[in-house]
């Protein structure tokens, strides 16, 4: 994890040189997704004795990074890549679950901004290809079968749009609050209901669609 | 528009664009299947052991009112126990947790239950000999995932060059899987098993596998459990279904979980009206259950091997005493499929055991017998309400397991362990699934 970091970072460090544009998001994401909330439903369902109840994965946390080629044009584009992660934990007696789950998403990004028309508005679509990793810890530790960790990998591609607004702070440097909504129609996950209610297509399909909303805020570097 | 009123007209959008409509979402986003089922009616489960006791344990967690049925004196089903034979207590059925990762492995956790790895070594009886290794490693056939033909275990191992000397290895190998090596298929057993995903330890319990489940799950509900019952008849053509037993009482209910082994279904003990559909019948008779016992042998010292694998009379025996605390030295033959049956021919636990008694003689010149001190026969072939092991895979068996896991009706639900098509038949977690899959696709018809 830290060499794609820093493999990334200075990725973007070199690419910045002829950067129309490099951006840093933060946000906050709601996320829906049937067949997850399904099989922790049936987690909870099937197991009377967890009086606090396995919650759904619903709010988390965003990071993203952006980088847009120059062009003359009001139509650019760019690359985009981004993590978001969200936790479901429930404490009960003898027992902690908690569920982690691990998105990253490397996209192609088409960014439109007219000064003259829109003011300070900008829209942006991106499509991604979108992959997941969900492990469950017990107790504060990796819950552990077979001397390897309960996982599953996930993987499939999603279409966003954003809507933000530049603000300027300092001659290149720019915030804009944004908000955001994306749908991934299929994402492959044919091992999360493994990890969550450790059974295999009793409750689920080994795929899920998974729609989600953003907002948060973005910093802008523009050259 | 001037920046101060796009902060605030985004600042409206983004609240009332995605905080709100989220802070709906997420209210609406319940964390349980059913918070508010409306059903109202009343269900009956036909046997109490573990699907038919967890398909309880869950009603009840909910309120809906049930019964459960049960044939025989004792519930539990295929889960006992035997007090009094050794310095500890010993499982007469189910003993293994195999794997951690299923609903019992989560329920271990939480009630802070001790168990152990059972990682004890084998030894195998070959050629008349005891040997640490095989010539060739016979169990990576059977466990290998490609172009496994739909054949039995014992034509499978001939074809790809196994001897008779590997006959019994065979036997054991397909005894783990409670069948004969002539009864079931390599194919089938490797395709059923393919959502498999406990994992592959396996552990025992310090007390038995029958306390644990009696303890946690069994005792919250067995006010609800009815013994002795033995019910002969379901009539689900009205709207109420109504079941009699032996002694003519009659138990009406709006639903019906039926989790009697395989071979109560076979055996067409239960009449039902209208028939159950030639579809049902022919998916009940192609899902295999063979005979099975276990046989208890105390000894005055201990000659034997942690595990033994390969004999003629019992293919598998493995120390007792192992994750166990006490000083007995007990040391159990696991008998499965044609074994079984033909020990279950003597007709008597004293011939039984000392069939028994002479295989280990041989392997360990006489020191069985010599130290011989009792033995305790649990044979679940003869269990008038049992009348085998568990579940298998049989030679041809498709879908069979599938077609006779589907309700009928909305009236008539199908669970346990031959009923569970997610991988984890012939297991007690994979009873206690199929319990409550019960009860959801209950709910789900409600709706």
């Amino acid at each position: 994890m830290k060499n794609i970091v820093s493999i990334l970072i200075l990725f973007f460090c070199i690419t910045k040189i002829d950067a129309q544009e490099f951006k840093a998001d933060i946000s906050y994401q709601y996320m829906y997704a049937k067949q997850w909330d399904k099989a922790i439903q049936t987690y909870n369902f099937s197991r009377p004795t967890i009086s606090n109840k396995q919650p759904l994965f619903m709010h988390g946390a965003n990071v993203s990074l952006s980088y847009i080629f120059k062009s003359p044009k009001h139509f650019k584009h760019g690359i985009n890549l981004s993590y978001t992660n969200f936790t479901s934990l429930a404490s009960n007696l003898n027992s902690t679950n908690l569920l982690l789950l691990h998105f990253i998403r490397l996209g192609y990004m088409m960014h439109y901004e007219n000064i003259e028309k829109m003011k300070g508005l900008y829209i942006e679509a991106i499509i991604a290809a979108n992959s997941s990793a969900l492990y469950r810890n017990v107790n504060q530790a990796a819950f552990i079968y077979d001397d390897t960790h309960s996982k599953a990998f996930n993987i499939g591609a999603e279409a966003s749009l954003k809507i933000g607004y530049y603000l300027k702070i300092k001659n290149n440097f720019y915030l804009s609050p944004f908000v955001s909504i994306a749908y991934a129609p299929y994402i492959y996950a044919p091992n999360t209901e493994a990890v969550i209610n450790q059974t295999k297509s009793l409750s689920n399909k080994n795929w899920t669609s998974i729609s989600n909303a953003q907002i948060g805020i973005a910093f802008h570097l523009k050259k | 528009m001037n920046r101060l009123k796009f902060i605030k007209h985004s600042s409206i959008l983004s609240i009332g664009g995605i905080l709100i409509p989220s802070a709906i979402l997420s209210a609406c986003r319940k964390e349980d299947l059913f918070n508010n089922s409306n059903f109202k009616g009343k269900v009956i489960i036909i046997g109490a052991g573990a699907a038919g006791i967890y398909a309880g344990y869950i009603l009840k967690s909910k309120g809906i009112d049930f019964q459960i049925l049960e044939a025989s004196d004792t519930y539990g089903g295929r889960l006992g126990k035997i007090d009094g034979f050794a310095d500890f207590p010993l499982d007469s059925g189910a003993q293994w947790l195999h794997g951690q990762n299923n609903i019992i492995g989560d329920l271990i956790h939480q009630t802070n239950t001790k168990i152990t790895l059972d990682d004890s070594d084998e030894i195998f009886w070959f050629n008349n000999q005891l040997v640490n290794s095989l010539p060739k490693d016979i169990n990576a056939l059977f466990t290998r995932e490609d172009n496994l033909p739909d054949v039995s275990f014992k034509d499978f191992a001939i074809q790809e060059g196994f001897g008779t000397e590997y006959a019994n290895i065979v036997e054991n190998i397909a005894g783990d899987s409670g069948a004969a090596a002539s009864h079931i298929s390599a194919y089938w057993k490797i395709t059923e098993e393919e959502n498999w995903i406990s994992g592959d330890e396996d552990f025992k319990f310090e007390e038995t596998y029958f306390d644990f489940f009696d303890k946690h799950i069994a005792a919250t509900i067995s006010d609800k459990i009815s013994l002795n019952t033995i019910v002969s008849s379901i009539d689900y053509s009205q709207d109420m279904i109504s079941i009699k037993d032996n002694n003519n009482n009659t138990y009406q209910a709006d639903k019906v979980i039926i989790s009697v082994p395989i071979t109560i279904l076979k055996s067409s003990d239960i009449t039902f009206t209208p028939a159950l559909p030639t579809s049902k019948t022919a998916a009940f008779s192609k899902i295999g259950m063979d005979a099975g016992m276990k046989v208890f042998l105390k000894f005055s010292t201990n000659f034997y091997d942690e595990n033994i694998i390969g004999g003629s009379i019992c293919a598998a025996y493995a120390d007792e005493k192992i994750g166990k605390t006490g000083n007995s030295n007990v040391l159990l033959a696991f008998i499965m499929g044609d074994q079984a049956a033909y020990l279950t021919s003597l007709g008597s636990d004293t011939a039984i055991t000392n069939a028994l008694l002479e295989e280990l003689d041989a392997m360990y010149d006489g020191e069985a017998t010599a130290t011989f001190i009792s033995s305790y026969v649990q044979n679940w072939t003869t269990k008038p309400f049992i009348r085998g092991a568990y579940s298998f895979s049989t030679v041809g068996m498709g879908d069979a397991r599938k077609i006779a896991a589907e309700s009928i009706d909305k009236k008539i639900y199908f669970a346990g362990e031959a009923m569970n098509i997610n991988g984890h038949h012939q297991t007690v977690f994979g009873a206690a699934e199929t319990g409550y899959r019960e009860v959801i696709n209950i709910l789900n018809d409600q709706k």
